[in-house]
């Protein structure tokens, strides 16, 4: 079977600083792989090539049998590939809901004869999204749902990640990356956010998750395989538990060695 | 926060209970246009003072008291009735001020600096992408208003060419105000502005420094010009013009209006607030930068090409920078997003400074006193942009 992405060889140069160095990735569907490595080792901004964001000098990206290798951020997104951000990107002063069906855009129709004139056709696609936003936030916190017409802002840190959750989730991707969703909330906050994404796992067997984080207790609850990142490079694959016994990670966090 | 932002925490549950409210938001509406209309219409200095006066009172009275607050989240709750009663009491004021020129030009003229200030919301205000070149687009509607106007094309074809016209132009700047950002792409709108300018001074077809003629709006064979009556009643030939402006600001409402409550408003607030984000969801940056503003400079275009031939003149000194600045400080004023508060400040910044004799030489110094202080206390705006919400549509879908 072959993998839903699959990065091989991947490298991201910035002048002379090479940020992700042949890396080789790959993640199967409904396979839940942690990320993880020191600061500057090169995770989000393998996020940020496989999203689009950044133009990758070379490698290949192939994702549901498509090349999605240097294409634009948009034909990325359109293709299945949804992401939170380390830092929340949530227009803070606009509704939850305005706030999810951001992710859905890619599939509601924002012709300008639909907005101006058809206006039937947009209360029918505004009605069904309102729904479905209403039992996507509902499954994380129902506090959120019931309040899906106040502005963002308004939430606590924990909410507002659950709401990037969810905007990004509304679109229906076949991949979602997570970059960092316990940063700046408590231990607690962590826990709930991580029993959160096992529930919606559960119930979404297909999707495929990968995960950068820092809190190894978030990487070992809730991933099936580990890479670590150091330098741009791959330095180590596999179980959580051969992760922690690894020399060369032991050595990359820690530093030390020879 | 400003009075409203407020969410509104309504019992919409029984009917006499909306209706009564439908009838509070109506009564407000009523007193804020009526003084509106008077402030329009008086010259005498100590009334416009006592008027100006009762309206900050008004304003500070609805931001203050709790019940000032709830009438304000009224208002915001039943758009329907706050649209009506306004075009009520906009024809009312029309027809109570029918013989007046001076007070008709001037109504007129609010219009169409609110309709242009509906152009400049959906560029600044929803897309994000600065103009400060709101004149110049303003005077290209003026100007095919001139070359159009004699040739025999129906009048309300003309004023559809010179929208298209204007954002035809605003296609040249494509290129330059997407590849840039904030400062940058201000930049480039008041270098255009600028070389129109002497463009037009220097092109002796479009009639030089001179400028140009532009005829009388005229509709299905009716020249505005020639009415001096309506059945038994003597007008001005202003009347139609402060109608068709008004008419024309309604229009360009519903289109702005229709368009925040779409998906396309919600994906040009998204493209505005974080490109990076925007981008990420599949979102064209270019498609919907390039939309708002060729979508703004065609109303631009519209509103200047009515108002050239109120004006019966355009020249090159239309589009100067400074009309620019106006129409921009008309929207910061206002606040942003918001086409009730450019109303209010089309007022306060057209309007004023004719009616106070005692500032007219000042007028510039105080504008800028205006907008300082407007964005020391007020950052928002008098009336800011009230945070979207949906719930309304979804309930009746």
């Amino acid at each position: 079977m072959s993998a839903l992405l699959a990065c091989n060889g991947l490298t991201m140069r910035f002048g002379g600083l090479t940020a992700l160095d042949g890396v080789d990735i790959a993640v199967g569907k409904g396979e839940t792989v942690g990320l993880v490595g020191p600061n500057g080792s090169g995770k989000t901004t393998f996020f940020n090539v496989l999203t689009g964001l950044y133009k990758p000098s070379s490698g290949a990206v192939r994702f549901a049998e498509a090349d999605l290798f240097a294409r634009s951020p948009q034909e990325i997104g359109r293709a299945g590939v949804a992401r939170t951000f380390q830092r929340s990107r949530l227009m803070l002063d606009q509704t939850v809901f305005d706030n999810i069906a951001v992710g859905a855009l890619g599939r509601l129709d924002l012709g300008l004869m639909t907005a101006l004139v058809r206006r039937s056709r947009f209360r029918r696609q505004l009605s069904a999204l309102v729904e479905q936003a209403t039992a996507l936030t509902r499954r994380f916190n129902p506090q959120i749902a019931a309040n899906l017409f106040r502005p963002a802002g308004s939430f606590t840190m924990i909410d507002r990640r659950r709401i990037e959750i969810c905007r990004a989730l509304i679109g229906a991707p076949r991949l979602l990356l997570l970059d960092e969703p316990s940063a700046g909330m408590t231990h607690e906050e962590t826990r709930q956010l991580m029993d959160d994404l096992l529930a919606f796992r559960e119930e979404m067997p297909d999707l495929a998750i990968v995960l950068v984080e820092h809190e190894m207790d978030v990487i070992r609850r809730i991933s099936d395989r580990c890479i670590v990142l150091n330098f741009g490079k791959k330095i180590f694959e596999g179980p959580f538990d051969a992760l922690i016994a690894d020399r060369e990670v032991q050595t990359a966090y820690l530093g030390g060695g020879e | 926060m400003s009075m409203l932002q407020l969410a509104p925490t309504l019992d919409t549950a029984n009917g006499r209970s909306v209706g009564l409210q439908r009838v509070v938001v109506a009564l407000t509406v009523a007193v804020l246009f009526a003084g509106g209309g008077f402030l329009l219409h008086t010259e005498e200095q100590g009334q416009v003072i006592a008027l100006l006066a009762a309206f900050v009172a008004l304003f500070a009275l609805g931001e203050k008291l709790p019940a000032g607050r709830r009438v304000a989240a009224l208002c915001v709750a039943h758009p329907g009735t706050v649209n009506l009663t306004a075009a009520v009491m906009v024809l009312a004021i029309a027809a109570a001020l029918r013989e007046e020129h001076y007070t008709l030009l001037m109504m007129a003229t609010v219009a169409l600096f609110a309709t242009a200030a509906a152009g400049l919301t959906l560029q600044m205000a929803f897309a994000g992408v600065p103009n400060f070149a709101g004149a110049a687009f303003f005077a290209v509607g003026s100007y095919v208003a001139a070359v159009l106007g004699t040739s025999g094309i129906p009048h309300l074809l003309v004023l559809v060419i010179a929208g298209l016209a204007a954002a035809v132009l605003g296609l040249l700047l494509l290129l330059p105000v997407l590849r840039t950002r904030g400062h940058y792409a201000a930049l480039v709108t008041i270098a255009f502005g600028l070389l129109l300018r002497s463009f037009l001074e220097v092109n002796d077809v479009l009639g030089g420094p001179q400028g140009m003629k532009v005829p009388s709006f005229s509709l299905f064979g009716l020249s505005f010009s020639r009415v001096t009556e309506i059945g038994p009643y003597d007008v001005s030939f202003y009347l139609p013009y402060a109608l068709a402006g008004c008419f024309l600001f309604a229009l360009a409402f519903a289109v702005v209006r229709r368009l925040e409550f779409s998906f396309a408003g919600v994906a040009l607030d998204a493209v505005r607030s974080d490109e990076v984000s925007a981008s990420v969801f599949g979102l064209s940056i270019a498609r919907w930068k390039a939309t708002a503003f060729l979508m703004g400079n065609a109303l631009i275009g519209v509103a200047g090409a009515l108002y050239g031939m109120m004006n019966a003149f355009v020249n090159p000194n239309s589009a100067n920078f400074g009309d620019s600045l106006i129409m921009l400080s008309i929207l910061v004023l206002g606040g942003l997003g918001n086409l009730w508060g450019a109303v209010v400040a089309s007022v306060v910044i057209l309007v004023i400074p004719e009616k106070l004799q005692a500032i007219q030489e000042f007028r510039l110094v105080i504008f800028a006193l205006l907008v300082i202080a407007i964005l020391r206390f007020r950052p928002s705006g008098l009336m800011p942009r009230v945070t979207r919400d949906f719930s309304s549509f979804a309930k009746e879908g």
